[in-house]
């Protein structure tokens, strides 16, 4: 705990809040300041403003997908499964032996054979695991991205083999709904893929495009789109 | 997809009230206080690889990192209702979320003894203060760092980003704890006066 009498340290209090943002204190410490944030609103608000003033270090930490299986645990540990999947898309208020097939269909940007990009893939009974084949032109294998929805409606999306982007770029995956002006944000997409929560429909286009590390800086797309395709039943 | 399509997104960059509008984030958490899955499962897409990544560097541990997020999102749902916006960022309120378990759980686990593990591997990128100034709210911060001295600098945002504890630091730079706690505690004030309104 910060030395009470320390002539070094005339504001105690306030350092004992940056140290526990700042995140120096040992795990004793740790549990003390947080305690002592619910009983005391004075401190609570000081490690507020430290953790708005020390936020833009956090940027310092490259984003990185977590575990595909992570949304599905928390559902679990907040009592959500059920309510998500009453809210679910076409896609999963589909019998559960029903065949679920995707098409999907990658297109390269400007100068990309556009014979390139035709993937089809074929899920056979889906749970837990769908087993897919992705057909890419024979002899020019061309990386493409795969979507595809577990059972649960989270989707599954990777690339069939290692895309090639400069170092200080990112691949971000955009979500633009039937009818929609604007694509959603869906995040960074890793060199290993990502899994994104349920809630994209069926008829709703995705899209990759190349952004700044980390994604784009303004909520849009600002790089050229790379990839696209509609996420959609395959009947 | 059709050419047309792809050319108006690389073209059309958005107006400032349309990024103002894009980023939701705190109506998204007041929604999640409401008990609005829909809500709780954008802010998830939006913020889970951030989070992750912010405590993967903390945890340097998948499993480890991964719990972090796992909690953090949990008080997410749970405490929606105590994030105030008028207080700070919804970003800021999310990542601090996350460091907290990251950290707490990477002490339990003990990491002390680890300490010098992570100090072989090189830094990422050209120079991560430079990022700062990118970032959109970075420059105040970065600006006051630059008046500390370089390796005080360095110290708290090693602090911050690997989330290391005094006894941690003091093992990793090779300097007392007291010379540590001193710099740490001089630098902060240091900062708090910079970023004064």
């Amino acid at each position: 705990m910060s030395g009470i009498m320390d002539p070094e340290d005339p504001a105690p209090e306030m350092t004992l809040a940056a140290e526990y943002v700042l995140g120096t204190l040992d795990l004793a410490e740790m549990e003390a300041a947080g305690r002592r944030m619910e009983a005391d609103p004075g401190f609570a608000a000081e490690v507020a403003a430290w953790e708005n003033r020390f936020y833009p270090l956090a940027s310092l930490a490259p984003a990185v997908a977590p575990p595909a299986t992570l949304w599905a645990r928390i559902e679990d540990s907040t009592g959500g499964a059920t309510a998500d999947r009453a809210a679910a898309t076409p896609v999963e208020r589909r019998p559960a032996n029903d065949n679920r097939l995707l098409w999907w269909r990658a297109t390269a940007l400007a100068g990309l054979a556009i014979a390139a990009g035709l993937a089809a893939f074929i899920a056979l009974r889906p749970p837990p695991q769908p087993v897919m084949a992705v057909l890419t032109p024979y002899g020019t294998p061309t990386p493409v991205l795969v979507a595809v929805a577990g059972p649960n409606g989270t989707i599954l999306v990777r690339p069939t083999a290692a895309i090639k982007i400069a170092s200080d770029r990112d691949l971000e995956l955009w979500a633009l709904a039937a009818g929609a002006t604007r694509p959603a944000p869906l995040g960074v997409i890793p060199a290993q893929g990502t899994l994104v929560p349920p809630g994209v429909a069926a008829g709703t286009l995705l899209l990759v495009s190349l952004e700044p590390k980390g994604g784009s800086p303004t909520g849009q797309p600002t790089g050229p789109v790379l990839y696209a395709g509609k996420f959609k039943l395959f009947d | 997809m059709p050419p047309p399509l792809v050319q108006e997104f690389s073209h059309n960059m958005p107006s400032e009230a349309e990024i103002a509008s894009g980023t939701p984030d705190a109506a998204l958490i007041a929604r999640c206080a409401e008990g609005d899955r829909a809500a709780f499962r954008a802010l998830y897409a939006a913020w889970s690889a951030r989070l992750h990544g912010v405590a993967l560097r903390i945890t340097r541990d998948s499993g480890l990192a991964a719990d972090a997020t796992h909690d953090a999102f949990v008080q997410v749902w749970q405490q929606a209702a105590k994030f105030d916006a008028a207080k700070g960022e919804a970003g800021a309120w999310l990542t601090a979320l996350a460091r907290y378990r990251a950290l707490d759980l990477v002490r339990r686990r003990g990491r002390e003894v680890l300490g010098h593990e992570a100090a072989e591997e090189p830094d990422q990128g050209p120079d991560p203060l430079k990022q700062l100034m990118a970032a959109a709210d970075g420059g105040a911060l970065h600006r006051c760092l630059e008046r500390l001295s370089a390796e005080r600098r360095r110290l708290v945002v090693m602090a911050f980003v690997e989330g290391l504890s005094h006894s941690q630091l003091s093992a990793r730079l090779n300097m007392p704890i007291g010379t540590v706690k001193s710099w740490i505690r001089r630098s902060l004030l240091g900062l708090k006066e910079c970023l004064a309104p």
